[in-house]
């Protein structure tokens, strides 16, 4: 029998693969900025930086857990362990080819990381998982290649924008003006995902270029780089899925 | 193709920019760029000063942060010329969509049948067209709320209730003939003649009575008012009209003719979860909505037009005021409904499929009702409305987000298949398919309760056992799925009505819903609903149940 490998997405375009790579954990996310463990807490607003977590639990070793074959098989994230309440970051992409979506945003988190709830709409996507896990989320999204300072922005409250036309210096649309271009040409948060104001400016790098973006783009538009308003693999398998599950429902004897 | 794209004139109107363009100028103006926020802005300090509380203030919008950062853009109602801002969409704000829904619950459809079988065979009274029109007479002057058969009774004044009436329809053009004009909701008059063939033959030579008490009424009670108001009254009528006992137990079957039997309301009660009576939005089926809108008899050669009317009634009547206010609360369900009845964009998207229809089927109504033919139909037609939100960047910015851009899209589809095939589970098979290939494409789609039923829609779109699927036109905002997630119920009324309406059919579930809606006397004009919702806008339309004959001048 052939092993069976996973393909992770239909399609060999340049949007089905960034869609596989985004979701294969076996491939490690380009690193294409550093913001630092103070800053990305800064950036959540849900605590201080250096504040101790707030636990909802004492650790779960002092509360000696039953004997459970489930408990064993599933380790505890280290957030759990420590008890830390629930948290969220949350993210808004720009359809104008931001690297990733709220669909590819779900799928991937849901292989590359564990004790996570995702919530998937159309202007933004958010994840909820132990405070200290949500922040080592939080700092992958905002070094690596899924996320991109002026098409991408965490936002908590008032998301709007993932469908407006840019602002003129090329900046996705934020009413509460979150991050700012600055005269070197990175982007600064200056206000936390919330829209509170921060004592620093917190800088997550330059845009990239047009070309750049189509080619990391996770969303299929007739204007990207390859013109393809969608992967031909991916409609005949959707397709495909619509025609089953029809079929599926309509048959008397399931 | 459809060379110029319908919703070009809205946007170059809305946003004085290049409809292409992908940068915005406009940011930061504020509510000053919007007539209405800052008349909004200015009785609220008014009231504020008058009762000595705080009322309507934009700065308390997220800690000072006014509306209007972006532009505040007027909207097209689609089809008219008319402008108008957002907010004179909700319904609160426009009394033509308060009239719509007003129209529609204080009607109960009650047939005369059973109460002249009784007055013959029980009673031994003839009943004559001489005696319909003395009653018809009596229960007009009854019904709205005033004495017919006891002294010392309190009345209603005329001025208050001069929308309610009673009018009477058949199948039957020599009993028609012999009723008053006043009386009469003429079949041959308002109806094509085919469309006028098929209903008469299916309402026969029953005799329905149309009734609509008063506004105000149904305002101060519910919806499962309408009936019991109606029954009282046309007891009481039927006393005076044929000189009855008033105690005798035969005046028993009038009013159980009239409350039960014989009375049909035009929305079903619903469970103790979402409890409310009969006459009240969650109980209207899908079906019924399209035969309350009447375009289809002004336009008999539009099928795409009058299923546009039927989602513009839907998507006001279910998302506006169902999901979001009677189910809800708050304001947010207007700025996703008007989606699918603002800026020409369903429409575009719709012609768009009736033109390929025509092109690749010879026409509407002639393609078959296969699944190739809904993978076909809809592949296309969804691709052509997303690469439109990507080729047009203000078009994308026109809508709120993704609800509405899956909402309109998937209604453009839908009602494409509907129209080809003549088939309403093929056009509800390809709003799915829309679904699952729009998620696809752009990674995104609504919100997460939105997504919910567009997930697992394909599976239920051809079941019919109870509690697992229905033919669409049954369906209702009371379908399990259905229940709570905006963007959808008004459209699949709209998908339900273009499958018989591209046919050719009268009426969609019920020959004397379409009648009794056609009546040119109604308050709102159900045969131009986008054209009244403008007036509404517009502080043009003019409602029943005002209070002005018994409330100070102001």
């Amino acid at each position: 029998m052939v092993e069976y490998k996973k393909q992770y997405y239909p399609g060999a375009s340049v949007v089905s693969k960034n869609r596989q790579k985004h979701m294969d954990p076996t491939k490690e996310l380009e690193k294409l900025r550093e913001v630092s463990d103070e800053d990305v807490v800064l950036i959540m607003g849900h605590k201080a930086p250096g504040e101790a977590y707030k636990s909802v639990h004492p650790p779960l070793e002092e509360i000696g857990e039953p004997d459970c074959p489930i408990r064993e098989l599933v380790k505890p994230t280290d957030g759990a362990k420590a008890g830390d309440r629930i948290r969220y970051a949350q993210f808004t992409d720009s359809m104008y080819f931001a690297p990733s979506t709220p669909y590819v945003r779900a799928w991937m988190m849901h292989y590359r990381y564990r004790g996570v709830d995702v919530g998937t709409l159309s202007g933004r996507w958010i994840v909820e998982a132990r405070e200290r896990d949500v922040e080592k989320i939080a700092k992958d999204l905002l070094e690596t290649e899924v996320y991109e300072p002026a098409l991408c922005s965490m936002r908590g409250a008032t998301v709007h924008g993932h469908s407006l036309r840019l602002l003129e210096n090329g900046l996705m649309f934020d009413m509460l003006r979150r991050t700012e271009l600055g005269d070197d040409g990175n982007v600064y948060y200056v206000k936390n995902q919330i829209g509170e104001p921060l004592d620093k400016r917190i800088s997550v790098g330059k845009p990239l270029s047009e070309d750049e973006r189509t080619k990391r783009t996770t969303i299929y538009r007739k204007d990207g780089s390859e013109k393809e308003t969608i992967d031909k693999e991916v409609l005949d398998f959707i397709q495909r899925i619509h025609k089953s599950r029809s079929m599926a429902g309509f048959q008397l004897n399931i | 193709m459809v060379e110029d794209k319908k919703f070009i004139k809205a946007l170059s109107k809305k946003f004085a920019e290049d409809p292409k363009g992908r940068k915005m100028t406009k940011v930061g103006l504020g509510i000053e760029q919007s007539a209405r926020k800052k008349e909004f802005k200015e009785w609220g300090e008014k009231i504020s000063k008058e009762r000595g509380i705080s009322g309507y203030d934009p700065m308390a919008h997220l800690g000072g942060i006014p509306l209007g950062q972006r532009v505040l853009m007027p909207y097209k109602l689609s089809t008219t010329d008319t402008y108008c801002e957002g907010d004179d969409l909700h319904f609160v704000n426009n009394a033509a969509m308060q009239q719509f829904w007003d129209d529609i619950r204080r009607t109960v459809i009650v047939g005369l049948d059973t109460a002249h079988n009784v007055l013959e065979k029980r009673l031994g009274k003839e009943v004559t067209p001489e005696t319909i029109n003395e009653y018809l007479h009596i229960i007009n002057h009854a019904m709205p709320g005033a004495a017919v058969v006891q002294e010392h009774m309190v009345e209603t004044h005329p001025g208050l209730v001069d929308d309610c009436y009673v009018k009477i329809f058949t199948g039957d053009d020599n009993i028609a003939d012999e009723i008053e004009d006043q009386y009469l909701i003429d079949i041959n008059k308002l109806f094509p003649e085919d469309q006028a063939k098929q209903l008469k033959e299916a309402i026969g030579k029953s005799l329905w009575q149309a009734v609509h008490i008063p506004t105000t009424v149904v305002r101060t009670c519910d919806g499962g008012t309408t009936k019991r108001w109606s029954a009282m009254q046309i007891s009481m009528a039927m006393i005076d009209a044929y000189r009855l006992c008033a105690g005798e137990a035969a005046v028993a079957d009038f009013a159980y003719a009239a409350k039960h039997a014989a009375a049909v309301d035009l929305a079903s009660i619903l469970p103790s979860r979402r409890a409310r009576g009969p006459n009240e939005p969650g109980g209207l089926q899908f079906g019924i909505l399209g035969d309350i809108v009447q375009t289809n008899r002004i336009y008999p050669e539009d099928p795409a037009r009058a299923s546009l009317e039927v989602v513009a009634a839907g998507t006001m009547l279910y998302d506006q005021i169902w999901l979001g206010s009677y189910m809800s609360g708050g304001v947010g369900f207007t700025q996703y409904a008007t989606a699918a009845y603002t800026d020409d964009i369903l429409d575009d998207f719709t012609y768009y499929g009736v033109d390929y229809i025509n092109k690749k089927y010879g026409g509407i109504g002639k393609a078959p009702a296969t699944m190739d033919t809904v993978l076909d139909i809809a592949t296309e037609v969804t691709l052509y409305a997303l690469e439109q939100y990507e080729e047009y960047p203000t078009l994308l910015e026109d809508h709120f987000g993704g609800s509405q851009r899956a909402g309109v899209g998937a209604a453009g589809t839908a009602i494409s298949c509907s129209l080809a095939t003549g088939h309403a589970q093929a056009g509800l098979s390809g709003w799915y398919l829309h679904m699952l290939l729009h998620k696809e494409k752009h990674g995104r789609l609504g919100f997460y309760g939105y997504d919910l039923q567009d997930q697992c829609g394909s599976t239920n779109t051809f079941s019919i056992r109870g509690d697992e699927g229905a033919p669409l036109e049954l369906r209702g905002p009371n379908y399990p799925n259905y229940a709570m997630n905006v963007g959808h119920q008004g459209e699949y009324a709209g998908i339900s009505a273009a499958a018989h309406y591209a046919v050719g059919d009268a009426y969609v579930l019920s020959p004397i819903v379409k009648v009794t809606f056609a009546d040119p006397s109604l308050k709102f004009d159900f045969s131009k609903v986008r054209e009244e919702f403008a007036r509404g806008a517009l502080r043009e339309f003019y409602p029943a149940g005002e209070r002005s004959l018994i409330i100070p001048a102001r």
